[in-house]
């Protein structure tokens, strides 16, 4: 068993160790996930100790790194060939930082079930369960095994949000589970769709392997989704555009896009503290890895042509996003929209197809997962001090609560990009990498870089405006003396979790090579992939 | 003791930089223990040490040196870390040292007594250590990094007391403006990276630098990267229009104002601009100046008539980065970078003066129980009496600002307006508007910083107490405040107090002007200018010592200058409310129309099933249960037949075979 | 001359006026002398057709035969409605329907 398995099933023997513990002794559950998760981020510390940057992985099995192969189901169809699915893992310069990143979260998201007391067991249960999905989506390189994870994360982050949530939590559940299936649903008929227009070169039998469906030379010449000889298309789109199309709204819900991003507030702020965090450290990033992994790598001819939609929706949802934050008034809302402003860049980067924005994308990413976390789970804090999070109800909190606001507005300065921070060198990548773009021939102009980097400005808008709304100024608070009791200042697990999360953003904004340096080759050889058809 | 003396300028300009940062750090650390402000202290003397004698000594007028650390790379490019030691750069240094090291002193006494003062020492330290990196950045991404940390710590200073409701209001709106700037700028790296592959500013800007090697397909191009780092520039400059936060950001501590809204910070733009100044071309030259002299003009006329004395210094304070601005844009930045150093020295001393006064008059308004403004000169008057140390210091760098001879501002002054008029000579025409409005702007200056003096220190003290307990401020706050004095005098620049061109900071570039020299201007402008200003004293004595004053207080020209002309009214309702009024019509657009899609889309769906229902219990269902019904009524009616009556059966039996044998007959 | 047509429309009469009584007679008695009748008819074609068999007369011996049995058939008949009769206390077959299902 790898190392790679090891990192996914853990969190599943840690689901059988609650299951199987009596609820007598529920107080154990969240030692049990935290040692569980503890140990996942040793192993992907030591995934990433271990990893050689000077691999690119992306279409070249050589490339990935500690990888495993097992057949997982082979069945003989008759005339149709035989069914062919792996067990295949993986990871390269995307998925490694994205993986340490997803175990960090994790950790963070147990710390802050803490005080989870409705039904521990189901709880960390489904929390475990979520671990391996999420875990596996981003190991996974056969289409079908990605596609079972894929769909295994929905039920428990349904249950999660609909169970533990807010009062509108099954509102929010049964949207946020509507919107992902609808893209999920029609991802298969593309998988299956990919399955009959790929072979495996060594066996001749259809593959759902994602590497040979990067390879043009594996796919049937005339097939749905072949290269050569390709006369099929749906209401007029050519079959590889409509299959990019539909990969990609699939993936863009998770980021998510204007105007399909109407989920994720609602998700956000119903859900309880733990399930925002996950949602916005890990589950957005899904989004962005999916179209780096599967959109853009699968069918680059079509990503070539369709990057200027992209990085236009990139725009509009940066603006879009940044402008909603500006009108919000519930401090968690505000930082939902602020989520689809920050990941428009990432979604603007991926589509600007130059080293820097691909790479700035990356690293936004990676800013944006440990940045949303911390800031998620303060909106936490408030919220379990005085049940509320109303914006006007609070005034000059950093009279009370001098060590939550420094925490708040050092997440703050580094979420609207203060340089030190990750989110600098993230957004900053992405507008100078985006910028370029015209003059490398990606067929981005110049004007989206500059109106994208208006939500750099808006980001400074909405965060300073609610700085100065809540924490600044004479303490003035709606609950009176009785709420100014109850918001006693950081305890030391809060800080304890906090601070790794923003000391990380702050190390990777002074040493950004930790981040850049293992994707780097990664980047430059899905360019590579995309090259020839721009 | 050859180690030290041997250390290099890179090292120990590395260590100015990191001594502060330091600073800050333990500060941080140590939080409310570290109060006295000894640890800041101590960083910045060290720091000025070893820049004067490591630095500035070594490479000023000397060799440039430059580092270069590879920080990260991306795809094929390397970004890289570097120290750029030129005459500009140490300059720079030197002088942002020499202004925080007597700023610190002075803040040890000015600020005494504060519940946040462990805040404040970290925020300077963190502001000492983000300036003198800019200084020598080699990159402009790094430079980049520094310019906003700047930012960031001018944000936390400003609104220090985060209580006062201004006080947010004020470093959310500077931090704001400066992110335009911070845009521009970004833009324009971004320019630069694009066209050169590169950001490090001697391969670059150097003699074998690609800026003069490659040739550009796109002149469009370079003009825009040009004025995206001149809009970096006015933001952090507080060029008009965007300078409305300087005013604003006068609700820090006085002290604070003096170090970074006044002497440094805000010179970073012109700083900035003389870093990357091979880059203009001629058009962006001409926005440069005429941009500069719009400000120059317009923050004179703010400044006559504004009441807080701090506003008034802060106006100023625009007026002469307009100066500045304008002697870039004629080519001639190393007369920009000279007014720079003076007006640093100057309009800190002024600010530190102006501190004294006000940390009196609150005293007194706290003695009292006053409701006066603590920095309002119309309370005050007459103080000339009472702090008469404080008043000929301050007195100094008013003569300074005003372009006296003797001072340091006489020697920069000069050496701007007079290369703007043989500038504007040269190109004749309309140009010569620009030196024009700068003679009349100077003259401006010394009428209102004549008002100031003349409203603090002469006449009587115009508010009413029984006993005005006001006295000088002490020795921890005078001593750098003689020090300043001393700076603002002209033998610190130059031995010849007439000549800027003998001024040891102008001898350390070498700036190639497009215009000749016409010797004539050198003595009539000196002359009338300071003519003029004498004249300007004159009347501002006479209208507000002797109090003839015969201008109607509330005519429409006074409220506009003492409303800034409307600016920030103008701002509030267009920029401000445009972008809530957008915001909440975008929240709106989001929650009607994009979620009511989605909704309206789950509702037509819950409909659709609905009549999907229907379909299914009335037609799928109904066909089958009418089936069944037939059947039911089939059965029903052959169950007739049963009924149990012998002759019955028979008679079926009967006619059945008799309907067997008619058919039997018929086939 | 009569011709074996008119034997046969004799019987044909008394099979129908033998099945009219079957069906239609609201007394079991009349019912048995209904299935007398319709017996007759038969022995009258048997008597009939034994025209045709003068070797053996078949047909003769074949109706002697029927009416042993009718008669035997009757006192059997009698018996069953004697029977009915006590346990229904009626012999009309119309309120006999322990067939009815």
């Amino acid at each position: 068993m790898g190392l790679l398995s090891l990192l996914i099933f853990l969190p599943l023997l840690a689901l059988a160790g609650i299951l199987l513990i009596p609820s007598r002794y529920q107080q154990s559950y969240k030692y049990v996930a935290l040692v569980i998760t503890l140990v996942q981020l040793g192993l992907s510390g030591y995934l990433y100790t271990q990893f050689n940057p000077n691999l690119a992985g992306i279409n070249q099995l050589s490339g990935y790194q500690f990888v495993e192969v097992l057949p997982w189901i082979r069945l003989d169809l008759g005339a149709i060939g035989k069914l062919e699915i792996d067990y295949f893992l993986g990871v390269d310069g995307f998925s490694l930082p994205l993986l340490l990143l997803s175990a960090f979260v994790m950790l963070m998201a147990v710390g802050a079930s803490w005080n989870i007391s409705k039904s521990r067991k189901g709880y960390f249960a489904l929390l475990m369960l979520l671990n391996t999905a999420v875990m596996g989506i981003f190991c996974a390189l056969d289409f079908f095994l990605f596609y079972v994870f894929y769909e295994v994360m929905l039920l428990p982050l349904y249950f999660l949000i609909g169970i533990w949530g807010g009062e509108r939590r099954e509102y929010a559940a049964i949207k946020f589970f509507l919107y992902t299936l609808f893209g999920s649903v029609f991802m298969l008929l593309i998988i299956v769709g990919l399955y009959f227009s790929v072979l495996n070169p060594h066996t001749g039998a259809h593959t759902f392997n994602m590497l040979y469906m990067m390879n043009p030379d594996n796919y049937i010449d005339g097939s749905f989704f072949g290269y050569i000889n390709n006369s099929f298309d749906v209401f007029g789109i050519p079959a590889r555009m409509i299959g990019f199309i539909v990969l990609f709204i699939a993936f863009a819900i998770k980021i998510p896009i204007v105007p399909l991003h109407t989920w994720l507030p609602d998700a956000h702020v119903e859900a309880p503290t733990p399930v925002s965090i996950i949602l916005a450290g890990i589950l957005l990033k899904i989004g962005g890895y999916g179209i780096i992994r599967i959109c853009i790598a699968i069918f680059p001819d079509a990503a070539a042509e369709a990057n200027w939609w992209l990085a236009l929706i990139g725009v509009i949802s940066i603006l879009y996003g940044a402008f909603n934050a500006l009108a919000q008034t519930d401090l968690k809302r505000l930082i939902a929209y602020s989520s689809v402003s920050h990941m428009g860049f990432v979604l603007l980067g991926i589509s600007a197809l130059t080293a820097e924005s691909l790479s700035g994308a990356m690293f936004q990413m990676l800013s944006h997962g440990f940045l949303s976390a911390a800031l998620f789970f303060l909106v936490g804090v408030l919220y379990d001090r005085v049940h509320d999070r109303y914006i006007y109800n609070f005034r000059g909190i950093a009279g009370i609560m001098p060590k939550y606001t420094a925490y708040v507005a050092i997440a703050f300065f580094a979420s609207l990009g203060l340089p030190g921070f990750s989110a600098f060198i993230g957004e900053a990548f992405v507008i100078i990498g985006t910028f370029n773009a015209e003059s490398v021939g990606t067929g981005i102009p110049r004007w989206m870089a500059i109106f994208g980097s208006l939500g750099i400005l808006l980001s400074a808008a909405y965060f300073l405006w609610t700085l100065q709304r809540m924490f600044f100024g004479e303490t003035r608070l709606k609950g009176g003396e009785t709420w100014a009791v109850a918001m006693n200042d950081l305890t030391v697990r809060e800080q304890l979790i906090l601070f790794p999360a923003l000391a990380l953003a702050l190390l990777l904004g002074i040493m950004p090579s930790l981040a850049f340096e293992p994707m780097n080759n990664a980047v430059l050889g899905l360019l590579k992939l995309v090259e020839n058809y721009l | 003791m050859t180690a030290i003396a041997n250390i290099s300028p890179i090292t120990a300009a590395i260590w100015v930089v990191l001594l502060p940062l330091l600073a800050f750090l333990i500060q941080a650390i140590l939080g409310k223990r570290a109060k006295s402000g000894n640890i800041a202290l101590i960083a910045i003397i060290l720091s000025t040490l070893l820049s004067g004698v490591f630095v500035f000594a070594e490479i000023w007028k000397g060799i440039p040196r430059s580092v270069t650390y590879p920080w990260f790379t991306i795809g094929i490019s390397t970004f890289t870390v570097g120290v750029l030691l030129n005459n500009l750069t140490v300059l720079m240094q030197l002088l942002v040292c020499i202004i925080a090291l007597p700023v610190h002193i002075y803040s040890r006494a000015y600020m005494k007594g504060d519940p946040g003062i462990h805040r404040y020492w970290m925020y300077l330290s963190l502001f000492c250590f983000a300036m003198l990196g800019l200084s020598i950045s080699k990159n402009l991404f790094m430079m980049y990094i520094f310019w906003e940390l700047v930012g960031f710590a001018s944000y936390l200073l400003i609104g220090f007391w985060f209580t006062k409701e201004s006080a947010v209001q004020a470093n959310k709106k500077a931090f704001i403006v400066n992110r335009i700037g911070d845009l521009g700028f970004l833009i324009g790296i971004a320019i630069l990276f694009s066209v050169y592959g590169t950001l490090d500013l001697v391969e670059l800007f150097g003699k074998e630098g690609r800026f003069l090697q490659t040739l550009v397909d796109q002149p469009g191009l370079i003009t825009a990267a040009g004025l995206c780092f001149f809009l970096g520039a006015m933001a952090k400059s507080a060029q008009f229009p965007l300078h409305v936060w300087l005013p604003d950001a006068m609700e820090g501590p006085t002290a604070v104002s003096s170090l970074i809204h006044a002497a440094t910070m805000v010179a970073a733009g012109v700083f900035l601009l003389s870093a990357v100044f091979p880059l203009f071309n001629a058009q962006v030259l001409l926005v440069i100046a005429l941009i500069g002299v719009i400000t120059a003009a317009s923050a004179a006329f703010f400044a006559l008539t504004q009441t807080d004395i701090k506003k008034i210094l802060a106006f100023s304070t625009i007026s002469q980065l307009g100066f500045m601005m304008v002697a870039i844009g004629i080519g001639a930045w190393d007369a920009a970078m000279f007014h720079l150093v003076t007006h640093a020295f100057f309009k800190c001393l002024l600010f530190l003066g102006a501190g004294a006064v006000i940390h009196e008059m609150a005293h007194l308004k706290d003695s009292h129980n006053l409701q006066i403004d603590p920095q309002n000169i119309q309370q005050m008057g007459g103080l000339k009496a009472y702090m008469p140390k404080t008043f000929i210091l301050m007195a100094i760098a008013s003569l300074s600002l005003a372009g006296f001879p003797l001072t340091s501002g006489f020697l920069s002054k000069d050496a701007i307006l007079i290369s703007t008029y043989e500038w504007a000579i040269h190109h004749g025409g309309g140009y010569l508007l620009i030196p024009i409005v700068m003679t009349i702007v100077s003259i401006l200056t010394a009428f209102y910083i004549g008002r100031l003096i003349f409203k603090v220190f002469f006449g009587k003290f115009r508010t009413a107490v029984p006993q005005v307990s006001i006295h000088e401020a002490g020795n921890s706050m005078l001593l750098p405040m003689a020090f300043l004095a001393i700076c603002s005098l002209f033998f610190i620049f130059s031995w010849n107090p007439i000549s800027y061109h003998h001024a040891g900071v102008f001898q350390g570039f070498h700036v190639a002007y497009s215009f000749h020299e016409i010797h004539s201007l050198h003595i009539i402008i000196p002359i009338g200018l300071s003519l003029a200003a004498c004249i300007a004293w004159f009347i501002g004595w006479k209208w507000y010592v002797k109090q003839q004053y015969p201008l109607q207080a509330d005519s429409t020209l006074m409220r506009f200058s003492y409303n800034q002309g409307y600016i920030n009214t103008f701002y509030q309702l267009t920029v401000v409310e445009g972008s809530l009024r957008l915001a909440k019509a975008a929240y709106w657009f989001d929650k009607t129309i994009i979620d009511g899609l989605v909704n309206g889309l789950g509702r037509f769906t819950r409909m659709l099933s609905q009549v999907s229902a229907w379909i299914d219990t009335y037609l799928v269902d109904g066909l089958i249960n009418s089936l069944a019904g037939a059947a039911y009524y089939l059965g029903h009616l052959l169950r007739w037949v049963q009924n149990g009556r012998l002759q019955n059966y028979l008679g079926f039996a009967f006619t059945v075979l008799l309907i067997g044998i008619i058919y039997l007959i018929f086939t | 001359m009569i011709s074996i047509t008119h034997f046969l429309v004799v019987s044909a009469i008394i099979f129908s006026i033998g099945l009219y009584a079957i069906i239609a007679k609201r007394n079991a008695i009349m019912i048995l002398v209904g299935i007398e009748l319709i017996i007759n008819a038969a022995i009258l074609n048997f008597v009939a057709f034994g025209r045709y068999d003068k070797l053996n007369y078949g047909g003769q011996v074949f109706a002697l035969f029927a009416i042993v049995l009718a008669a035997a058939a009757v006192a059997v008949g009698l018996a069953i409605i004697l029977a009915v009769y006590r346990k229904y206390k009626t012999i009309n077959p119309d309120n006999i329907t322990d067939l009815q299902d």
